[in-house]
């Protein structure tokens, strides 16, 4: 981040364009020899595809998954939506109930409510007061019927890790098919399609280094799930995804992969390390919690709650200094309390008092101890203020 | 999940960092009063304490929790309170207060807790008064 810019705490949200795959993202943009469409046959067309098949190898080795399984999005949300109302439409009139979680994002959660409006039924699934989805849920949830479970590697908001190997393995047996929103964990965390039992697999590229507005759907290949098709209209992708392919978005993509598949060697860990060094920073400002369990979660998720500090101040007067998320939805022009938190078990008062910090490849000590200071000296000034008894009636 | 969206006047970001009159009255001479109005579902709790004397009010602090615009309009009312005869209405008006610090639509509500508080002192003050 440039100098005097805020601290960037947001990478859940979006992470920076790394440096690296701006310059190969332009470098494509401005070469002569390809300026054609990949679906084309000619010379430039073809210099395109190669460029576009290329990337999709590095973003499949991402996952562990074959340059074939890769079908390009415009990113999460649309891979989201794919997975869910294809995979639940192409089922076939007898199976009708799809099983997903409260805490999932709203791509899958609104998917999901317009299978509801279609006639389908669907397992709400309520987490644990940690966040975690156990598989035991999932499984008590199962009926004859079910088409397809969708569930998040890990959540948005609180980082929480839902085993996903487990419930992969047991709709493998019930012949089920499942879906994992992966748009927080791919790159953060090791993932491999055929080890954990996944059918679909949704992630993108702005959350991990790349370009905004292109993603990627994992379809595993045998056997390969039934899927309907959102968009029509020329055939690519194999007929699931039609529109001309955005070589460059592409290739900037599969470059934030390789990257990030290379970073997972160490990355990780350094990331954790700074999220304990903020939450040890945080202390002075007690009383201070987390929201979820800390393991199994993201190394750069810090979900935290300031009770008695209302949560639009808090932002307010962090503004210009601290770039991070509130307990509060984007949604709503009246900063609605985060579903995800109260599904937890928080009031809207708890949740309106959280903040996600949200750490990656970019964040370092210093900005992490500035970012602990900055927060206690706002938290203490606002609490300063507070009447009598306030902590206590609001937490 | 993101951060607010909701712009703020200079007015309101003005009084927000310096939150003028916020915490405890200094110690002086004069009867002490206060008022306190609380609205967790609203948002707002605010809660004004004020030394009287001679029918005036000679010091005004206040405590709030809240949003922005609460806490800005709690202060600014604190600051015009000194010097002011203990009478409501000529002092705040609600609405004019949301126009002066730019509050949207939505943030009345929090600022009828203000008003509220703001009232029960200036009660409480006019009771002693009267005794």
């Amino acid at each position: 981040m440039p100098d005097g810019a805020p601290i960037y705490l947001d990478y859940a949200a979006t992470a920076p364009l790394d440096a690296r795959v701006a310059e190969v993202m332009s470098n494509c943009l401005r070469d002569p020899t390809l300026q054609g469409n990949p679906a084309s046959g000619h010379a430039p067309g073809r210099a395109a595809a190669a460029c576009v098949e290329f990337a999709r190898g590095q973003v499949a080795q991402l996952v562990g998954a074959q340059p074939e399984t890769i079908v390009f999005t415009s990113g999460a949300t649309e891979s989201v939506n794919l997975a869910v109302l294809g995979a639940a439409r192409a089922a076939g009139s007898g199976k009708r109930h799809v099983v997903t979680a409260r805490t999932e994002h709203r791509a899958a959660l609104d998917a999901c409510r317009q299978l509801e409006r279609e006639g389908f039924t669907v397992g709400w699934l309520k987490p644990g007061t940690d966040g975690g989805v156990d598989p035991g849920q999932v499984a008590a949830a199962l009926r004859p019927d079910t088409a397809l479970v969708s569930l998040m590697h890990a959540n948005n908001e609180t980082g929480m890790i839902n085993d996903i190997a487990a419930v992969g393995r047991m709709c493998r047996e019930r012949g089920v098919t499942f879906h994992v929103d992966a748009a927080q964990s791919a790159g953060k965390l090791p993932i491999d399609v055929d080890g954990m039992g996944v059918a679909l697999l949704s992630f993108c590229a702005h959350k991990l280094g790349g370009p905004k507005g292109i993603g990627a759907l994992y379809l595993r290949h045998r056997p390969r799930p039934a899927l309907q098709p959102l968009q029509f209209g020329g055939g690519h992708e194999r007929g699931l995804r039609a529109g001309s392919l955005a070589t460059h978005q592409i290739v900037g993509f599969g470059l934030a992969c390789e990257l990030a598949r290379v970073g997972l060697a160490t990355e990780p860990a350094r990331i954790r390390a700074l999220r304990e060094r903020l939450w040890a920073g945080l202390q002075p400002a007690a009383p201070v919690a987390r929201n979820g369990a800390a393991e199994p979660g993201l190394p750069g998720i810090l979900n935290v709650r300031f009770p008695g500090v209302e949560g639009e101040s808090l932002l307010f007067a962090l503004d210009g200094s601290l770039a991070a998320s509130s307990g509060s939805a984007c949604s709503s022009a009246t900063a609605e309390p985060s579903y995800v938190l109260r599904a937890l078990g928080l009031s809207d008062l708890a949740a309106q008092a959280s903040l996600r910090l949200s750490l990656g490849r970019e964040t370092t000590e210093e900005e992490i101890d500035r970012a602990a200071r900055l927060l206690v000296a706002c938290v203490r000034r606002l609490r300063a203020a507070l009447p009598a008894g306030a902590i206590e009636a609001i937490a | 999940m993101t951060g607010s969206h909701t712009t703020y006047s200079p007015l309101v970001r003005s009084l927000f960092e310096r939150l003028p009159h916020a915490g405890d009255l200094a110690p002086g001479p004069g009867a002490v009063v206060h008022g306190e109005a609380i609205a967790l579902d609203r948002g707002a709790w605010v809660r004004y304490e004020a030394r009287i004397e001679d029918g005036r009010v000679a010091d005004c602090a206040f405590r709030a929790w809240g949003c922005p615009h609460t806490l800005a309009a709690a202060a600014l009312v604190a600051s015009r309170m000194h010097g002011h005869g203990i009478d409501a209405e000529a002092v705040f008006d609600v609405r004019r207060l949301a126009a002066e610090l730019g509050a949207p639509p939505e943030k009345l509500g929090r600022l009828l807790v203000v008003e509220d508080a703001l009232i029960g002192m200036l009660a409480q003050a006019l009771a002693l008064q009267s005794t």
